[in-house]
């Protein structure tokens, strides 16, 4: 089941919720609302590759704002380091940032318990669009477990800024291609 | 209300709930379990609508094609249909799918705002590949995953037009509605 709102900060207290920094201020009644942090990520190749690091640069987002473009994709990241070892998270725009045409997250919003990390998004607009730093941008939401819990333990274990993909490390090259070697989100 | 409700089943649940045959995924490997969820890959059969503008009350034709050895670009704001190459579903819980976080770091969504299934749909499940930016994409590369939710209440089973799908399936809601037009 979701958590409330109040449960979420009752938690958090406890610390079986990390969110930090923590403001009890943006606890919405079954959220946390969580802001845009600093760095943007972008990559330089015009196709990219899941078997291999594709090329990359990271900007700045000044405080007082960059116009974002439609038709490209930017990696930001949560201000806030967020997750918890006993529950499950999702994360989702929050509906005034919807309400103007962006996307936060491509498909993909699931939080596994034991990652606590600052969540890097993925961003696009459907229109040019001022983005800040520190803006109000989404909420995450906590849900209740089934079953024994196993802690996240993959490769973006104690991410602090935007991280690009990482599908690179289960490709193993071949002759004819690609295969997987194991490996977890 | 039931106090154990609306949960998230973790891995260990996930592959115990397997081994019950209260959850199908088929073929099955451990090593694709995550704490929350299985990932799933891949499968070779892409299709694309073929004219436009599609039609919710046609039958719109496709082309369908696979996916080379050496793998395929996706052209970037265009829509894919793909498949998953598991069999997956359950009576029991109710499932949706994501991609997965490296993935969509990628610039890839799996789904377009349609992540829920039904109780009781068994079946390779269509994936809507949608890249923000040219792709290279491969065959049998794991690249979503399946959460399942316990629910509240009384569990009636999906009966609908998707049911034991394989491959990927293109809409079929022309179905829902009361038509005698040409099919292309």
């Amino acid at each position: 089941m979701i958590l409330t709102g109040p449960e979420i900060e009752r938690e958090a207290a406890t610390g079986r919720i990390v969110i930090r920094p923590f403001d009890a201020s943006d606890v919405e009644p079954n959220s946390y609302g969580f802001h845009l942090g600093p760095t943007l990520l972008a990559y330089d190749e015009p196709v990219l590759h899941p078997e291999r690091r594709v090329r990359r640069h990271t900007t700045m987002l000044p405080t007082s704002g960059r116009t974002l473009l439609p038709e490209r994709l930017y990696l930001g990241h949560t201000q806030e380091v967020i997750g918890s070892d006993h529950y499950a998270a999702t994360l989702y725009a929050c509906r005034s940032i919807s309400t103007l045409g962006v996307w936060i997250t491509f498909s993909a919003p699931l939080g596994h318990t034991g990652a606590i990390v600052a969540w890097t998004l993925e961003i696009r607009v459907a229109q040019p669009t001022l983005m800040y730093t520190g803006m109000r941008i989404g909420k995450v939401a906590f849900w209740r477990t089934q079953g024994t819990v196993e802690r996240y333990r993959g490769r973006y274990e104690g991410s602090r800024t935007v991280v690009e993909s990482r599908l690179s490390a289960e490709f193993v090259r071949h002759e004819n291609g690609c295969t997987h070697d194991t490996d977890r989100t | 209300m039931r106090t154990d409700a609306h949960m998230i089943l973790t891995g260990h649940e996930i592959l115990r709930e397997y081994v019950a045959h209260r959850i199908l995924i088929e073929p099955f490997d451990v090593d694709q379990l995550n704490p929350n969820s299985y990932n799933f890959r891949l499968g070779e059969r892409l299709s694309v609508y073929r004219n436009h503008p599609v039609d919710p009350k046609q039958q719109n034709p496709v082309t369908p094609f696979r996916i080379p050895e050496h793998g395929l670009i996706l052209r970037p704001h265009r829509l894919y249909l793909a498949h998953t190459i598991e069999v997956m579903g359950s009576d029991h819980y109710a499932p949706t799918f994501a991609a997965r976080s490296s993935v969509a770091r990628l610039g890839l969504f799996i789904n377009l705002s349609a992540s829920l299934g039904d109780i009781g749909f068994h079946g390779q499940w269509t994936l809507q590949l949608f890249a923000a930016q040219p792709l290279r994409i491969y065959s049998g590369m794991r690249i979503g995953q399946i959460m399942w939710w316990r629910p509240q209440g009384e569990i009636v089973l999906y009966n609908g037009k998707y049911q034991g799908s394989t491959g990927p399936c293109a809409s079929q809601s022309f179905r829902d509605y009361n038509n005698d037009s040409e099919v292309a």
